[in-house]
């Protein structure tokens, strides 16, 4: 077994059995909260590491299937719809209206790159976060609370339960995330990244391929919007806001932008620091800039990020230049198409 | 392989310029936030000038409790306040309420008569040390305030916490109460209506009024005294601007008024000429329940739009009379009648001047960054967590600091509390929420500056407007309460109060 994966196992090992090691606000506040950002953040290092795509409308995408989640589950009590349907349809259909938004976004965006492909996604995001915000049937500035949670995995009864739950569903997002990467279409996907112009010559449909590839990560992203409500019982337009949206973009910078493992990576080390840095007087709520100063950092050092560095000290070079590595998974691993 | 690692630059670039470029404007935000509400509250006299003179010979309505300390298991109390945000330049004033009430109900001390925010040191109940475990930074955000609930109640292992201070925090405070039972809530200024009337959180108790009470009486005066027989509304586009004009509406409405306009715009707009605009000229006065940093450019809009402003043709919210704040308004607004929250600081009572000398003023000598504290006595903020401080202390009182089996007796004991409060008495209804005297006040010039008398006391106003508001009615919005006229309880019982100039 290589020393990759035996760190690997550790932590699933030390994951799987945090409840028995961590005190319950560890367990059911941190980590949990470090898994669900990094299912999102995963979403996002899927569509840059495979698809070439940076993008910033997970957040939007995520929120949209948390404020489904809220009109369709409440009860009476709160802003929105307060639909009150029972949770599995409520799950279903908040998936699903995130998932076709996502279908929509992304064939808007599907002929757009670099940059611009990041500015579009920008607007979704702000779009979304807008339209929360000024549609007051549908929320409104101050959110939708007491958003239920189904029984079995209820905080007050199952402390632990949610964390356990949410990992399950982040080690299935990880490894459905591989999957996916290795089927042809994400072979196809890769291709695109590398060389869109071939691989429009050879007959792949390039913008058929980015629609769907983003409304995959999509989906991915609804997942972790659908464990966030869970989590937080509430949801507001400020939780998708600009703020939020570039955090999960410093996550996946942090974590490395090209390995899926980096997104739980950068997830931990970011609610970590956001937890225990107010309680450092001299940094109390200056949250934002230290985190800038570790992105910088992150950036100028390893911008492959946290994995980056710890492929650098074990092999003495980046992951991404070993491309004939036998293990490597994901992006550097395959050789361009054509 | 060159081509590869080409082609993979570019999204990393990409992500690095977003990200460069982003926190740069988040860092900037920062400290345009808190620059902006320094010089803002800076810039305002530090004493306003409502404020009667020293009541030194009035006798102590309530007397200080000795020091206390205690050696048996700790009650440990979190603080929920807004360090950030549209009400960050009101943190200390929050905490001056807080740390008052402990210091003069269970015998605590200020860590610093000059910052609120350093909390105190003893106090007991009991036997029991009041121990405070951390003091929560929250900026009028739901997402932000449950976020630091959490790291008091649950990393810090608070019993008990006492906030947030602005609306849609609280709906988000109360239903996380209802999932943490055995754990006790008082609230901290927040006016939402929702949070008792709707959500009703058993653990959840709240001393001061919602936005709508703070406004019960004003619609009496429009009416019958201004001769207002039509009215628009404007109001910001939240729960507590719905909560704060649904008062005005609901009372003005049932005297026989008729509100023909209602104009929402977003919180946090910064123009507001569109909005002004769509005010009608046809109309005998305007309410406006624009809050903090939009009051001011909304009045300059409205100028724009409709030329000068007559202050009899306009009536304000609480917001047109906070202590650090109204200062700004100008003589513009000289002459218009504005609600309060349950606050009269020029009240001529021996309690209500007891309150901000003897009390505040004895336990602080500044609150940053207004200056003195003991004018800032009557402000919303530090009234409120005062009594909601207060009120926990009661109640812990009757049972003698034990908070076993799950906070039940305690929880009862709260709600059974009644508060021989500085500006009268308040209980608490079954939603465990405020019933109390309301004020309604006047803006007016002294010495070519503005300031504030109290006109009108409003007693017993309770949270549903004598049925206009329930469990089963929708939540205060855009279109709620519709507008009929009705018998309300104090209509026509507004009483004449005495005060100091």
């Amino acid at each position: 077994m290589t020393l990759d994966r035996s760190v690997g196992l550790v932590f699933v090992v030390v994951a799987v059995l945090a409840p028995l090691i961590f005190s319950d606000y560890w367990v059911a506040t941190l980590l949990t909260q470090a898994l669900f950002l990094g299912i999102v953040a995963a979403s996002l290092i899927f569509l840059s590491a495979y698809g070439g795509m940076v993008s910033l409308a997970q957040v939007g995408i995520y929120g949209i299937a948390g404020f489904a989640l809220g009109n369709l589950t409440t009860n009476g009590n709160t802003k929105g719809l307060n639909l009150g349907w029972a949770e599995a349809p409520g799950v279903l259909v908040a998936l699903l209206i995130a998932v076709l938004v996502a279908l929509l976004f992304g064939a808007l965006a599907n002929r757009s790159y670099g940059i611009y492909f990041l500015m579009i996604t920008l607007v979704f995001s702000v779009i979304a976060n807008l339209f929360f915000g000024q549609v007051t049937s549908v929320s409104g500035f101050g959110g939708i609370s007491g958003i239920p949670i189904p029984d079995f995995i209820s905080r007050t009864a199952h402390p632990d339960r949610l964390y356990l739950a949410t990992l399950a569903i982040a080690g299935l997002v990880y490894l459905a995330l591989r999957y996916v990467a290795r089927t042809p279409f994400g072979l196809t996907l890769q291709g695109i990244r590398d060389d869109p112009v071939r691989m429009s010559s050879l007959g792949y449909k390039v913008a058929l391929h980015r629609t769907l590839a983003f409304t995959f990560a999509g989906f991915i992203a609804a997942v972790g919007g659908i464990l966030f409500v869970w989590w937080n019982a509430q949801i507001a337009p400020s939780t998708i806001g600009l703020g939020a949206t570039i955090d999960v973009l410093v996550i996946a910078v942090i974590g490395g932008l090209f390995q899926l493992e980096g997104a739980w990576l950068g997830a931990l080390v970011f609610v970590l620091l956001n937890n225990y840095a107010q309680d450092v007087s001299f940094i109390g709520d200056r949250f934002h800039t230290l985190i800038g100063l570790v992105f910088l950092v992150i950036v100028l050092v390893s911008p492959s990020g946290l994995m980056g560095l710890w492929q650098r000290a074990v092999a003495g070079r980046p992951r991404a230049e070993r491309a004939d590595s036998a293990e490597a998974a994901g992006p550097a691993g395959l050789k361009p198409a054509g | 392989m060159a081509a590869l690692r080409g082609t993979r630059r570019t999204p990393v670039a990409a992500a690095v310029v977003a990200g460069i470029v982003a926190l740069a404007v988040a860092a900037c935000g920062e400290s345009d936030n808190s620059g902006g509400s320094k010089s803002t509250t800076s810039a305002a006299p530090a004493n306003t000038s409502t404020q009667a003179p020293a009541a030194a010979e009035a006798p102590a309505p309530q007397k200080a409790v000795a020091p206390r300390t205690g050696t048996g298991t700790p009650i440990k109390v979190g603080v929920l306040s807004d360090c950030q945000g549209a009400f960050g330049s009101f943190d200390n004033q929050d905490l001056a309420g807080v740390v008052s009430a402990m210091s003069q109900f269970a015998g605590a001390k200020p860590k610093n008569p000059n910052k609120p925010r350093d909390g105190w040191t003893g106090g007991a109940i009991g036997n029991h040390p009041l121990k405070l475990v951390g003091i929560g930074c929250s900026d009028d955000r739901a997402d932000t305030a449950i976020r630091e609930t959490r790291r008091l109640m649950e990393q810090l292992d608070a019993d008990v916490m006492i906030g947030p201070l602005s609306g849609d925090e609280s709906i988000a405070v109360a239903n996380y109460a209802k999932q943490h039972p055995d754990k006790t809530f008082v609230d901290g200024s927040a006016g939402a209506q929702d949070t008792t009337l709707k959500v009703q959180a058993p653990n959840f108790f709240r001393f001061n009024g919602d936005g709508a009470q703070w406004n019960s009486g004003l619609g009496d005066i429009a009416y019958n005294k201004l001769g207002w027989r039509k009215a628009a509304v404007i109001s910001d586009d939240y729960s507590f601007g719905w909560t704060s004009a649904a008062g005005f509406i609901a009372d003005f409405c049932a005297a026989g008024g008729q509100v023909t306009k209602r104009v929402f715009p977003p919180l946090n707009t910064t123009d507001y000429s569109s909005y002004a605009q769509q005010l009608p000229a046809d109309v005998d006065g305007t309410f406006v329940a624009v809050g903090g940093a939009g009051l001011i450019p909304f009045l300059k809009a409205y100028e724009q739009a409709k030329g000068p402003i007559d202050a009899k043709k306009f009536m304000g919210n609480l917001f047109w009379g906070t202590p650090g704040q109204f200062e700004q308004l100008g003589p513009r607004v000289a002459g218009a009648y504005i609600g309060s929250a349950g606050t009269a600081g020029d009240l001529a009572t021996p309690a209500a001047q007891d309150y901000a000398n003897n009390i505040i003023g004895k336990w602080f000598k500044k609150i940053p960054p207004g200056g003195a504290a003991a004018p800032q006595a009557p402000s919303t903020f530090t009234y409120g967590y005062y009594v909601n401080t207060w009120g926990l202390i009661k109640g812990l009182e009757a049972v003698k600091g034990d908070i076993s089996g799950g906070q039940k007796k305690l929880q009862q004991a709260i709600g059974k509390v009644v508060l021989p409060a500085p500006y009268g008495e308040i209980k608490l209804d079954e939603n465990r929420h405020a019933v109390f005297t309301n004020y309604d006040q006047q803006l007016y010039l002294k010495n070519n500056k503005l300031a504030v008398k109290t006109v009108a006391a409003i007693p017993n106003v309770d949270q549903t407007f004598g049925g206009t508001f329930s469990k089963s009615t929708p939540a205060p919005g855009r279109k709620f309460p519709g507008c009929e006229k009705r018998s309300l309880p104090w209509l026509g019982k507004a009483q004449a109060v005495k005060v100091d100039q």
